[in-house]
Parts: structure tokens; C-alpha cells; sequence
């Protein structure tokens, strides 16, 4: 009997946490995925909080999702090293079936600050990721897992994301979490199908799938186009739930199914009702799924490292942490899209892996309100 | 997956005290 599990991302969110309420009631949460990163702002945890994580924990079903490494970042950080302490802790309290960071690096100078930005597929890139996911492995002593970004500069970018996913957590024997709505951003921003796109990951490796929702945004480079947004502050499209039908029989690692969206937009009872109703409608899709596929369920041991691949030298790469600091400071203080462009031409970016010659004026003009609106936080 | 009821409860009043 196959048994894929309907999850909720769940954090120390009253608004959130009172939202999944009625469904931890009705039992219908068989995984929690946490945020456990995001507890920096909070001095005192409440027991009942901790007792949630454990519940979940003791029956293996509790999953970590870091926010704040910035797995691409060039140069090692203190953050960085507190972080995987933080990690190694909670992986030893809470018994984590997994755990699972994002692609990307993050701008701004501080941890906890910024946004996640796309970087060059490299050599440089591909070695620094892997360094990093072997240090997360080794501190969480559990499977290891990386998430698709939704952002992108161009297309040639959108189809080499899921090849070099899978070169990043081959040493670790890692997986990927596929969030659909980042696919559907992906397929509306460069008007790719999904038949196009799909293939170029590797599914196989998929042992969790994300679904949630966003928004759109107008451009001003390209006023004929809206684009899409993971926000995380709506209900789920009716999109990114055909994405979900389409996309579980290919998975056939799959384990957990999570539905995310932020507290902040769970305030109205209206938002709440939403988010009742599209969990109700994730649960039955999976469980129909289950219930006409006899696959066994994945055991963590598949995505097991075959061996120890921790390594005690750094990697690091001072031109690419340049580059990163230099592109972060364009992005954040421009104060146009034309003004960035300007900037990006006789930066050191410029005719270089990063191809800024190619990216797309929306995305660039995206890449800028993420920036700044991070910088804020 | 049930969840301990004494959890429900506590995370409950969580909720409404703050």
C-alpha cells in the first residue's frame, strides 16, 4: 500500500497555526515540514510549539526547510557555521526525516537579510554547492534535499536548473523538493510547457513536492506581460493544481506532498476557509493517488549518502563572493531597470559566466524589487 | 497522523493567549 504523505509547512505562526488547526484536529496532517531557521527573532519557544515538533518527530514525520544558508554564497560565513550548529542541534532533538535548503545565494550583507538570487552553472558553483550540502548532511545525519528556485534570468537558464540540481546532490545521494508553483512561475515567466520543461528534471530524485500560491506583478520593461510571483500569500491556483495531478506519477520517490502559505495572509476568516479548502482538495488528490498505485513507500535510506563525503577544507571562491557582493549592491540601490542594466555592463559580471548580456528585461527588472524589498526586512 | 489531544488543547490556548 503506497502511502505518500499530505503535509503542512508549519512555523511559530499563530495565524498560520490557527489556520492548520482544524486539520490537525481532523487528522488530516500526516507530515510537518518546518521552517526551524526562522525562529531568530524569538527569545522564548512555547512548550506546546515544541511538543507539535516532537509529536511529528517521534513518528518520522517531520522534515527541516533552512530559509537563510545561502548555499552558493562565495565566501564561508559565521552565520553559515552557526547555522549548521542550529541544525545539528535540532536534528538531534527532533529526529528530522530530512532536511532541505534553497537553491541560490542570498543578497545583502547580513544573515537573515536578502533575497535569493540565481548564479552561473560552474564548475566554481557546482563545487561550492556540493561542499555545502555535504556539510548540511553531515551536520543533520539524515537525507539531505534541495528545492527548484522559481527565479531565473532566462530561459537557457530555466532548462539547465534541473541538470545541475542533480550534479549538485550526487555526492550526497540527496533529493529534490519540486515546488510546483516555482515550476509554474518558470512556465509562465518564459512561456515554456510543462511537457518542455519536465523532462529536464531529474524526477527520480523527487521525494517531496511543494504547492502554494503567489501573485503577479506588472513590468514596466514589458507591459504586455504579468509576472508571476512566489509569494506564498494566496490560495493555490487552479495551475499549480493540475501541475500536482500531472506531476505525481512521475515521481517515484515521492514521499511528502506540503502545502506552504505565509501566516501574514492568513488573517481573514475568508484566507482561513481558502486554506481549509485547499488542503482538503491536496489531501484528496494524494489520497486518490494512493489508493490506485501500489508503489511501497521510499524509505529514507534511499536518499542515504553511500559514504562519508565531508571534507574538512572549505570551499571557497573570492571573485564569485565579488561578483555576488557587486551584484547585490547593483541590484538593491538601482533606482530603474535602465540605471541597473547601465551598471550590470561595466560591472565585473559583464561578459562573463554570470551572461548578464542575456538576461531578460522583466526577470532583471524582478531581480531589482526582490532585492530591495528584502533589503528592507 | 492523531496528534495527542493535550497537545491540540495547549496549542489551542497558545493561540488565543498568545
Amino acid at each position: 500500500m503506497p502511502n505518500l504523505l499530505p503535509s503542512l509547512a508549519c512555523n511559530l505562526d499563530l495565524d498560520l497555526l490557527a489556520a492548520a488547526l482544524p486539520l490537525l484536529e481532523e487528522a488530516r496532517v500526516d507530515g510537518l515540514e518546518w521552517s526551524f531557521d526562522a525562529l531568530f527573532q524569538t527569545r522564548q519557544v512555547p512548550a506546546w510549539f515544541l511538543d507539535l515538533l516532537t509529536a511529528f518527530g517521534q513518528e518520522k514525520r517531520l522534515v527541516a526547510h533552512g530559509v537563510f544558508f545561502s548555499l552558493f554564497s562565495g565566501k564561508w560565513s559565521e552565520g553559515q557555521r552557526q547555522w549548521l550548529k542550529t541544525l545539528s542541534e535540532a536534528s538531534q532533538r527532533y529526529r528530522f526525516d530530512h532536511v532541505t535548503e534553497h537553491f541560490g545565494f542570498m543578497t545583502g550583507q547580513n544573515f537573515h537579510h536578502g533575497a535569493p538570487l540565481a548564479i552561473p552553472y560552474t564548475a566554481t558553483t557546482l563545487a561550492i554547492g556540493q561542499d555545502r550540502l555535504a556539510r548540511i548532511q553531515e551536520a543533520a545525519q539524515c537525507p539531505v534535499g534541495l528545492e527548484n528556485l522559481a527565479f531565473s534570468y532566462s530561459v537557457e537558464d530555466v532548462k539547465r536548473h534541473g541538470e545541475f540540481l542533480e550534479k549538485l546532490i550526487e555526492p550526497v545521494n540527496g533529493f529534490i523538493i519540486l515546488d510546483l508553483h516555482n515550476l509554474y512561475c518558470q512556465l509562465h515567466n518564459f512561456s515554456v510547457s510543462f511537457e518542455e520543461l519536465i523532462p529536464f528534471y531529474p524526477l527520480e530524485r523527487v521525494r517531496e513536492i511543494h504547492i502554494s500560491g503567489g501573485s503577479w506583478e506588472d513590468s514596466l520593461t514589458t507591459p504586455a506581460k504579468k509576472i508571476r510571483r512566489d509569494t506564498h500569500d494566496n490560495g493555490v491556483p487552479e495551475e499549480v493544481f493540475n501541475l500536482l495531478t500531472q506531476t505525481l506519477p512521475l515521481c517515484p520517490n515521492l514521499k511528502y506532498v506540503v502545502l506552504e502559505q505565509l501566516g501574514n495572509s492568513l488573517k481573514t476568516e475568508q484566507s482561513k476557509t481558502q486554506f481549509y479548502q485547499d488542503y482538503l482538495r491536496m489531501e484528496a488528490i494524494v489520497r486518490d493517488f494512493n489508493a490506485t498505485h501500489l508503489n511501497p513507500i521510499p524509505e529514507p535510506e534511499r536518499f542515504l549518502p553511500p559514504q562519508a563525503t565531508f571534507s574538512a577544507e572549505l570551499v571557497e571562491d573570492e571573485a564569485l563572493y565579488a561578483q555576488q557582493v557587486e551584484l547585490s549592491s547593483i541590484l538593491e540601490t538601482a533606482g530603474s531597470y535602465e540605471e541597473a542594466q547601465q551598471k550590470l555592463r561595466t560591472s565585473t559580471l559583464a561578459h562573463s559566466a554570470w551572461q548578464v548580456e542575456q538576461w531578460e528585461p522583466a526577470m532583471l527588472e524582478t531581480a531589482i524589487s526582490l532585492a530591495q524589498k528584502w533589503k528592507k526586512k | 497522523m492523531n496528534i495527542p489531544k493535550s497537545v491540540l488543547s495547549a496549542i489551542l490556548l497558545g493561540i488565543t493567549v498568545q
